[in-house]
């Protein structure tokens, strides 16, 4: 395990910009969740450091040694891919143990065979090692390929998306597996994905990639209640963040420079038979709670709502905003 | 349901929507139609190819010949069969096509392989090499014939001058086509000019169907080239390979127009591969029957041959 830093890194694809002067510290033993929708550069981050491409300028640095030069093997990282990187011909246990019967590793059958049953059994995979890795269902395949990258000791772990095929219950499961095995073997794991529920759940501090930049890195918690723009903002929350301009709700504690308000559930506080400035819209039934869909003047808001609340669409209430978020005009929050 | 009402609610349907087109030519079922159709298709199947297999079988037991189409017929049972079976040419034509469908089969399966692992890497204008190294494949084999046979004349021809000028050897001091030692080489090689791009073409397809990620994944996995070669490309390109040995394999095992162009089947018998002996037994000698004898135990052997191949690619693609 070891210390990853990039400096300064771009890298183009022709004429489009892929990562825009990218800094990032991944501390050793840590979990960075990198996150952002399709396009902002994350799956190249990951393949800049694991060295499948060159950036154009920058550093790279594992365990304090500049990589620039090395080539992916030269690297000592792991990599899980999107698709099931398996090698088709080979069993399961061929699979797994492929990287360690590596001629520059040099270990004996034995230590191989321990390794390699260790990490089966850490992935739950151990009932299946004779299994030719064709004859998987796609959830097996995807703890096959993650596996193969645990039985190494890399510097780092790089992950790319790799639940992203997988249906919602194994998803959930594996999410806790990855967690679990991360802690476990403090291994330092830098993770990409759009799905904001396993940034939230599995990151020590998650990075936020728009275009190519990296907007704001914090803990979950710090990404969520103190976002530094509107971008950061729409990524994180569900149902996603009610954005509308500021004269819309009359608050006094609004800061000057302040164009748009953005307010997610917390920020909204709903009274019946009182004031009325809006309308309901629909209410969606999630069972545990209710999907609330708010006319206010030209805009519509979405708020979680108790399902006790009774209120049906086209029911007048009054809505009001409690420590909301204030940004300005270029996007950026106004404190 | 009384019959009048049937009648009327049928007619009142068929006024109602477009007639289907089997009911407006009377008496035609959708079904009949579809046999009307196929019939001449399979009549022209059954003309051309079934009806001279079993008449070819048939006269494999007898004593039919051909230039003779009047004389009385016998059945001779399986003596046409065991005449071929121990016949000494039969083994030796036999033998010279093995020889020339295992040098073929090897020489193009390992030129087309690495012609295509050199296309894949796709350098700059690769597609106009592919281009190139396919035009032989294109021709004709009787043009092949022809113009390989004006390239191994000992005077005039490329071939020779090409060879004397990298080895010093005299061009007109051996002949490919007329020399005993030569001339089954000069086959393979002529064969194997012409028939190398299409392997490449199989195996290219095999070589492309890999996708980039598990080289990727075999990269940060610290695999050399070469291993990568020997666990990722190799295994998965193995079926089409396969693909591309059992078509030349099944093409080269009847291989006649070349050969007879070239040197039909001389010097003396030593290109005489089966098929030619085929042709000489059928329509030199006029023993019709045991040609046919002879044709339909070629075709045994190909068919055993080929099944027994087929299974072993079943499991190999299963993998």
């Amino acid at each position: 395990m070891a210390e990853v830093i990039l400096q300064g890194i771009n890298k183009n694809f022709g004429e489009t910009p892929a990562v825009s002067d990218l800094d990032l510290v991944i501390a050793d033993g840590e979990c960075v969740v990198l996150l952002g929708p399709t396009g902002a550069g994350k799956t190249t981050t990951l393949r800049l450091i694991a060295g499948l491409e060159r950036p154009d300028h920058g550093r790279i640095l594992i365990g304090g040694y500049d990589v620039a030069k090395e080539a992916p093997a030269g690297r000592d990282v792991a990599f899980v891919f999107q698709q099931y990187s398996l090698y088709p011909h080979l069993s399961v246990y061929d699979n797994l143990a492929f990287p360690l019967r590596s001629p520059a590793r040099r270990l004996d059958k034995n230590e191989i065979d321990r390794r390699v049953r260790e990490v089966a059994r850490m992935v739950r995979i151990d009932h299946k090692l004779d299994n030719r890795s064709t004859r998987l269902s796609g959830g097996e395949m995807q703890r096959v390929a993650i596996g193969r990258a645990l039985v190494r000791r890399p510097a780092i772990y790089l992950m790319d998306e790799p639940l992203s095929s997988l249906d919602a219950k194994l998803r959930a499961d594996l999410r806790l597996e990855l967690k679990r095995i991360q802690k476990e073997l403090g291994s330092t794991l830098l993770y990409v994905t759009h799905d904001q529920i396993e940034a939230m759940t599995m990151a020590d501090r998650i990075g936020i990639l728009t275009e190519g930049r990296l907007a704001q890195i914090g803990t979950p918690r710090e990404i969520y209640s103190n976002p530094a723009n509107v971008h950061v903002a729409a990524r994180l929350g569900q149902p996603h963040i009610n954005l509308f301009p500021a004269n819309l709700l009359p608050d006094s504690k609004i800061p000057a420079g302040t164009q748009t308000i953005g307010a997610r559930t917390e920020h909204l506080d709903i009274t019946l038979g009182g004031h009325v400035n809006a309308h309901v819209a629909w209410v969606e039934h999630l069972g545990d709670q209710n999907h609330l869909h708010i006319r206010l003047g030209d805009c519509k808001l979405t708020t979680l709502a108790n399902p006790r609340l009774p209120v049906k669409p086209g029911d007048p209430i009054g809505l009001a905003l409690r420590n909301p978020l204030y940004f300005g005009a270029d996007g950026n929050r106004v404190v | 349901m009384t019959d009048t009402s049937s009648t009327s609610l049928g007619e009142a349907v068929a006024r109602a929507a477009p007639a289907p087109i089997a009911s407006r030519i009377r008496g035609l079922s959708d079904r009949s139609m579809a046999w009307l159709f196929i019939t001449p298709a399979i009549a022209l199947l059954l003309a051309v190819n079934i009806f001279p297999l079993i008449w070819a079988i048939y006269l494999s037991f007898t004593n039919f010949r051909a230039n003779r189409p009047n004389a009385a017929l016998e059945n001779v049972g399986l003596s046409n069969y065991s005449r071929v079976l121990n016949d000494p040419n039969t083994w030796q034509a036999m033998q010279t096509t093995a020889h020339f469908v295992f040098w073929t089969i090897l020489l193009q399966t390992l030129i087309g392989f690495s012609l295509a692992y050199l296309i894949d890497r796709k350098f700059r204008g690769h597609a106009f090499w592919t281009t190139i190294i396919l035009v032989p494949m294109m021709l004709s084999p009787a043009v092949v014939g022809n113009f390989w046979r004006f390239l191994y004349q000992p005077q005039i021809g490329l071939f020779n001058h090409i060879v004397s000028f990298l080895t010093g050897i005299p061009p007109s001091s051996f002949e490919m086509l007329g020399s005993v030692r030569l001339s089954p080489w000069a086959i393979i090689i002529v064969d194997t000019w012409m028939w190398t791009p299409y392997v490449m073409l199989i195996c290219l397809a095999g070589l492309r169907s890999i996708p980039d990620y598990i080289y990727e994944a075999a990269e940060v996995d610290r695999a050399s080239l070469w291993r990568q070669f020997w666990s990722i490309t190799l295994p998965m390109a193995l079926p089409f390979i396969m693909l591309a040995i059992l078509f030349r394999g099944i093409e080269n095992f009847k291989m006649f127009d070349m050969v007879t162009l070239l040197t039909g089947g001389g010097p003396g018998s030593t290109t005489e591969v089966a098929s030619i002996t085929l042709k000489r037994e059928a329509f030199e000698s006029w023993r019709t029957g045991r040609a046919s004898a002879f044709a339909i135990i070629l075709f045994v052997a190909v068919f055993g041959l080929a099944n027994i191949y087929v299974k072993a690619l079943n499991k190999v693609k299963q993998r």
